[in-house]
């Protein structure tokens, strides 16, 4: 029971950062109709932000997360202005291979200019920990877990409560009719794709903390990202936070009852399974 | 030019590309090895990807069951060659049927996240699986041929481009591109499109198979991670893309093409290989996204305005 316990409570807690890694990709996919696979190289780059300003500045991991979001939606916007725009009429499939295009650039970049060599964000208080009802919970865990549902919530609120966010949604819904009030898509899809980067830079920021970094993660943060996404919906930034707390302890649970080596047969066989059975998510509006 | 004029153009490069193992040197057999099967796979992509227009990242699948097929019968129960890649075939074929029942039932995105997702649970199974050597994989007894590797190859691609000739000939091809075109109008004009789906992904997992069979066989070991890399689907996408996806001869010609590009860049610049392979996709979908097939034809008539079309055609 104790172990049960302390396994759920490790599950939610990465829970809450898949839900952040896969919230840029569900965004820019809901809105823009791309589906990023190099989000996982974006994720990637966000830590390497976050990890020189640490080592090199002696930054708090968490102060320069705003800085690495900072640098990844200047990416990112400059990425949807410049190039793809010129292919976003395409059919979906010259996009996705676009996206692919460019994570072997990034990943390639990353490599000469980081080395391939494993990096870890330590910050003093890395190995801090405090007891929840017989449960151990690190403290960097912990903050990284309520970073990651802060932001989720600030997205929502952004698209709910904002004219910016009402613009995203109303193209998300129908590009003509939002042009016709006035939206510009070039720039409305640059920023969005500029939100989506700088999630995506957030969440790198905090993976760095909780785990190891090199130029080669973003292939599986991309898949992951999928997983989650799929299983929560695209609708609504608070459906992928269920779908990344639903990810994050049907992955703990297998580790503790299958086997550890079983995490990605549940995984991506529950995203299949979603898929067949409802396409739209588990909390999306069925078509 | 008309369709048997290019298959006859087709059987004297054939012909011309066996005598290879007899006057190249082993380098240049060994490329050509890597090269053939490469097309093979691209082509046979371009069944379900270019023709159907169901873009699967879930050939690597098919691909791993061939080499596992092959690699199991030959190591733990001592069946001949052949044996073993009618099993990876037929694994395949069975894989093929069971799930692109659900699976084809998606479109778009979905579909090829979906596919992407069986390639990564079929990986880690396997990974977890006595009889097919668990993680570290199966290492195949050593057969010195490389000329036999490479005529294997070179028949299997000429088998599966006839096929692929066929199909864009027969009334089942026809069937395929109404799919890709309009499924709903399809399905009205009387077009079993569920049947006609799950065929066109047996036919491509067949000769997918094939080929990772002969691969398994040639380099004489399998692991699970080489046996299911989703980045080796994604080089028989583009491939097929770069070629001209949807036509006879475009895949063969990108995979020709880009292998040639990224084996004088490898023995040239070792570390830029990669990032001129990503450079290349990102330009040619922006400049060039029907394929280097429709640049030949249309390049006569327009010239250099035929780039800026495609940038107008698609930009926002």
């Amino acid at each position: 029971m104790q172990l049960l316990w302390q396994v759920l409570v490790n599950g939610v807690l990465l829970g809450g950062l898949y839900a952040l890694m896969a919230l840029g990709l569900a965004l820019i996919w809901g809105v823009l109709n791309i589906v990023n696979l190099a989000h996982g190289a974006l994720i990637m780059l966000g830590a390497y932000v976050c990890y020189y300003l640490f080592t090199g500045f002696g930054w708090d991991p968490f102060a320069a997360l705003p800085v690495a979001m900072l640098v990844l939606f200047c990416l990112g916007y400059l990425l949807q202005r410049y190039l793809l725009n010129l292919v976003i009429r395409a059919p979906m499939f010259n996009t996705l291979l676009i996206t692919f295009g460019l994570e072997v650039v990034i990943t390639y970049l990353a490599q000469i200019a980081f080395s391939a060599d494993f990096r870890t964000i330590n910050p003093s208080y890395a190995g801090a920990n405090f007891p929840l009802f017989g449960a151990t919970v690190p403290v960097v865990r912990i903050l990284a877990f309520g970073v990651a549902l802060a932001l989720t919530v600030a997205l929502w609120l952004l698209l709910v409560r904002t004219r910016i966010g009402r613009a995203i949604r109303a193209t998300a819904q129908n590009l003509v009719a939002a042009r016709l009030y006035g939206v510009d898509p070039r720039r409305l899809y640059a920023l969005t794709f500029g939100l989506g980067a700088a999630l995506a830079g957030a969440a790198g920021s905090l993976y760095g903390v909780v785990s190891q970094i090199n130029p080669y993660i973003g292939a599986g943060l991309t898949a992951k990202s999928f997983a989650i996404a799929i299983i929560g919906g695209l609708e609504n930034p608070l459906y992928v936070l269920v779908g990344g707390l639903f990810l994050g302890i049907a992955e703990a649970l297998t580790a503790l009852y299958i086997g550890p080596t079983y995490t990605d047969v549940v995984s991506f066989g529950i995203l299949v399974l979603v898929l067949i059975v409802r396409p739209t998510g588990l909390l999306g509006r069925t078509a | 030019m008309k369709l048997a004029q290019q298959l006859a153009l087709a059987a004297i490069g054939v012909a011309a590309l066996a005598t290879v193992p007899w006057w190249g040197s082993a380098v240049l057999i060994q490329f050509g090895i890597n090269a053939l099967i490469l097309a093979t796979l691209a082509q046979s992509w371009n069944i379900i990807g270019g023709y159907t227009g169901y873009p699967s990242f879930g050939n690597s699948v098919f691909y791993g069951l061939g080499g596992y097929g092959t690699a199991i019968a030959m190591v733990q129960f001592h069946l001949p060659f052949a044996a073993g890649l009618a099993l990876g075939a037929m694994l395949a074929v069975l894989f093929a049927f069971l799930l692109g029942l659900p699976v084809l039932r998606l479109r778009g995105h979905y579909f090829a996240i979906a596919t992407l997702g069986l390639a990564e649970v079929m990986a880690a199974i396997v990974s977890n699986l006595e009889i097919a050597g668990r993680n570290v994989g199966l290492v195949l007894p050593l057969l010195k041929g490389d000329a036999l590797f490479f005529e294997l190859s070179l028949g299997l691609l000429a088998l599966t481009t006839l096929v692929v000739a066929w199909i864009s000939r027969s009334r089942f091809g026809f069937g395929l591109v109404a799919i890709r075109e309009n499924e709903e109008a399809a399905a009205v004009m009387g077009i079993n499109t569920t049947l006609y789906k799950v065929l066109a992904f047996a036919l491509c997992s067949v000769f997918t198979a094939l080929a990772g069979g002969i691969h398994t066989y040639w380099i004489t070991y399998l692991d699970p991670d080489s046996a299911f890399d989703i980045s080796l689907n994604v080089k028989m996408i583009i491939m097929a893309v770069f070629g001209g996806a949807g036509t006879v001869f475009g895949p063969v010609l990108g995979a020709f093409l880009l292998s040639a590009i990224s084996e004088v860049l490898a023995s040239r610049i070792t570390s830029m290989a990669s990032l001129f392979f990503g450079l290349v996709i990102v330009a040619a979908i922006v400049f060039m996204p029907r394929g280097f097939a429709d640049l030949i034809r249309r390049f006569r008539e327009v010239g250099w305005r035929y780039f800026q079309e495609n940038v107008k055609a698609h930009r926002l």
